[in-house]
């Protein structure tokens, strides 16, 4: 399977942010998205979760050779700034998560299995999401996203509120999960880009494009890296 | 210090230009057409300086001509008294509810946090060039009408003069007391979040104001003169005290906070949350739901907000009891007041439209569910697909219609009994139609709001309000409503007309909320 973009365009008045986007993204990979500020990663991502409607182009699943409409079911996207009901306590908003998401879970488990599986302490469970921090919420947004598995994950900036612990193991659970998803991760920071993705992808001047990785060490790695964000 | 006001206001007329150029941008169609250069246009920006001036001097007068023509000379006729003496009377007492509820110094405001907070400007320097000014505005601002309304009411040309050098007296007096206090306690408050005392000391003035006239008590021109002098006396001793105060820097830092400063913009949203922590622990003791799916989700929110939802309304339909009661109790003892009433049942429907605009809550309602709850699960793809969406809406619209249904359905039968205890009627379906009538109006204003906010859902991520369509839907619906006021019609004729608009609007916009809203209803980026 795999995650297909074809000319994709997006204009904001007169500034071009994505000029013309052609990309493949892999189910099993996970894809470090890098670009400078205001480069367009988010506007890039708020299209593939249709929150705003691109200007032209394409992008579509494809399976075992047919292609299909990206549905809602199929994607994930965990915000740098995290999203949830506030007025629910973290189980509420698991229980109901699992119940509209009903269909498409796979290996269902309980509340707490998936609770355990995040590591969000007994304490936590019950109590309102508006209390939780900043991280705790976003390790909440990311777990929903995990448990109603879609194909296609898009993660936004999402360890950089995390402890270094937390850090840690996240980066372990997405290495874990990865196998049966596409995921795209965008960060500003290059080492966790290098440490954590199978390819790396530049968003620059309206233009997505792979860095090579083969044969080269990681300090010309870094170096490639940073001029291409320059557009050099 | 001049120096500093300049610049100070030369920033806060940078922004209000703006803001008046973002407000333009807004407008449906134009919005299309108007670049984002705009804002770097010479032009625009002179014609929006130029609009900025203008608003800056009609407010100088506008809110005094308004305020003295409400408060002082509208409400003149009530009293069986001289009425230069009321006039001073009442003027004296708002003057000092006035002076103690708004100090301009101590007001959060954004112009002051972003010079004194974000940019550094001087806080003695910007607080007390900008105070002066507003004190200079109040004296020319009221001086005009306080010599044109005393002239039309009889006051001596030196009280008409001394009237405006009062208010400023008593402001300075106010003020310097809150420096006294800062000094003294460290504290100052924020003068938008008035405590109980204040509440206490506002209470006993207005009832002072428009009490003691109604037993023909009044101050007379001798007490003013005294109340005057003293004021002029300790307000000259004050301003020396505010002028030599250095520590504004300090003090503004504990009102200028974020909290204080976006407080009115997020008021709802600080009071919901608030009220649903309250709740959170003897909820979850208690509660739970069998429920699944969207009525889960919406059941609790509904359990987590009682107080914005069932409680309140259940305050509405005591307070409206209470008035019935009232009523009963008049039409008992007094036979005008019965026929007036019966006669004013049978013509004056058209008024209720307004009052139901009034009692509806799913104005505030829906703008809780954003802030809340749709304003982070919108984000969620699963719950903007159209089976989540109309799940949720058919909830919704229950929860709002069954809300809002219990006063309006007191209001109709009271009607109807207070028909029929007022001399009753010739045609007895208007009992029927005064109950059914109220009714649909609660239930058109519960339908109408959250079609509304579904079609067009107003709030962008940062939960600010953004959509100028909205804003103008919910302008004609106040202004038709307000218009009700004044027209009389039968009540037969107009119920059953109101019915039937009623049903028909409910009707088609529910059909175009099904047909639309999983399309319209998403987060503004």
């Amino acid at each position: 399977m795999k995650l297909v973009v074809k000319n994709l365009k997006k204009n904001f008045e007169k500034k071009e942010v994505l000029k013309d986007i052609n990309f493949e993204f892999q189910k099993g990979k996970i894809y470090g998205l890098l670009g400078r500020n205001g480069a367009g990663k988010t506007t890039f991502f708020n299209c593939l979760n249709e929150d705003i409607e691109v200007d032209a182009g394409q992008f579509y699943i494809e399976d075992n050779n047919s292609k299909r409409k990206m549905e809602a079911e199929d994607v994930g996207y965990v915000l740098s700034t995290p999203n949830v009901p506030e007025f629910l306590t973290a189980r509420e908003f698991l229980k109901f998560f699992i119940d509209i998401n009903q269909k498409r879970i796979k290996n269902k488990k309980t509340i707490d299995e998936y609770f355990d599986f995040m590591k969000i302490e007994q304490e936590d469970r019950d109590k309102l999401l508006k209390d939780y921090s900043h991280g705790m919420k976003n390790k909440m947004q990311m777990l929903v996203n995990i448990i109603a598995s879609p194909n296609v994950l898009l993660l936004d900036e999402p360890l950089t509120s995390f402890d270094v612990v937390v850090a840690e193991e996240m980066k372990q659970m997405l290495k874990e999960i990865k196998k049966d998803h596409i995921i795209i991760f965008s960060t500003h920071i290059m080492e966790l880009a290098l440490d954590l993705c199978d390819e790396i992808v530049i968003l620059n001047k309206g233009i997505l494009e792979e860095i090579d990785k083969n044969d080269i060490d990681n300090k010309n790695l870094k170096n490639k890296i940073i001029e291409a964000l320059k557009g050099e | 210090m001049i120096k500093t006001f300049i610049t100070s206001f030369k920033l806060k007329n940078t922004y209000r230009t703006n803001s008046i150029i973002y407000s333009i941008k807004q407008l449906p169609i134009i919005r299309k057409i108007l670049p984002n250069s705009l804002y770097k246009n010479r032009g625009i920006k002179i014609l929006a300086t130029i609009i900025s001036i203008l608003y800056e001097i009609i407010s100088i007068f506008i809110g005094k001509i308004i305020y003295m023509a409400a408060m002082i000379l509208g409400v003149l006729s009530w009293y069986n008294m001289k009425q230069a003496d009321v006039f001073i009377h009442i003027f004296t007492f708002l003057t000092l509810c006035g002076g103690i509820l708004n100090t301009y110094m101590l007001n959060p405001t954004k112009d002051k946090y972003y010079a004194i907070i974000l940019m550094n400007i001087n806080a003695r320097e910007y607080g007390l060039s900008n105070y002066y000014c507003q004190l200079l505005k109040v004296i020319i601002g009221f001086l005009p009408f306080t010599i044109l309304f005393g002239m039309m009411v009889g006051i001596p040309l030196w009280i008409q003069i001394a009237l405006p050098f009062f208010i400023v007296a008593i402001k300075l007096i106010v003020m310097n007391y809150s420096i006294y206090n800062f000094r003294k306690n460290n504290k100052v408050a924020n003068e938008n979040l008035p405590t109980k005392l204040v509440w206490g000391f506002v209470g006993i003035c207005l009832l002072m104001a428009y009490g003691l006239p109604a037993i023909n008590v009044t101050i007379t021109q001798i007490i003013f003169l005294f109340v005057f002098t003293f004021s002029i006396i300790l307000g000259v001793y004050s301003l020396v005290r505010i002028h030599n105060f250095n520590d504004y820097r300090k003090m503004y830092r504990q009102i200028l906070t974020e909290p204080n400063i976006y407080r009115q913009e997020k008021k709802t949203e600080a009071e919901v949350i608030k009220n649903a922590t309250l709740k959170q622990i003897e909820l979850d003791r208690s509660y739970t739901s069998n429920k699944s799916d969207f009525a889960y989700f919406h059941d609790l929110f509904v359990k987590r907000h009682r107080k914005i939802l069932t409680q309140a309304v259940k305050k509405q339909a005591v307070a409206i009891l209470i008035v019935f009661i009232a009523i009963i109790i008049g039409i008992e003892v007094n036979t005008e007041f019965k026929n007036k009433i019966n006669e004013l049942l049978m013509i004056s429907l058209p008024y209720f439209v307004f009052i139901m605009y009034c009692l509806n809550r799913s104005s505030s309602v829906t703008q809780a569910m954003f802030m809340n709850c749709d304003h982070s699960m919108l984000t969620y793809r699963i719950y903007r697909t159209p089976k989540v969406i109309l799940g949720m809406f058919k909830e919704r619209l229950k929860t709002l219609i069954v809300i809002n249904l219990l006063p309006s359905t007191i209001i109709g039968v009271g009607f109807a009994i207070l028909l029929y205890l007022t001399g009753g009627t010739d045609n007895q379906l208007n009992y029927v139609v005064l109950i059914v009538s109220i009714i649909t109006m609660s239930i058109f204003f519960s339908v109408h709001y959250l079609v509304m906010y579904y079609l067009l859902q107003p709030y962008n991520v940062n939960t600010e309000m953004k959509s100028s369509t909205y804003k103008v839907v919910q302008g004609i619906t106040y202004f038709v409503c307000w218009y009700m006021i004044q027209i009389q019609l039968p009540t037969l004729s107009f119920g059953i007309a109101t019915i039937i608009f009623c049903v028909v609007y409910s009707l088609i916009s529910l059909f175009i909320a099904y047909k639309y809203a999983p399309k319209t209803f998403k987060l503004r980026l």
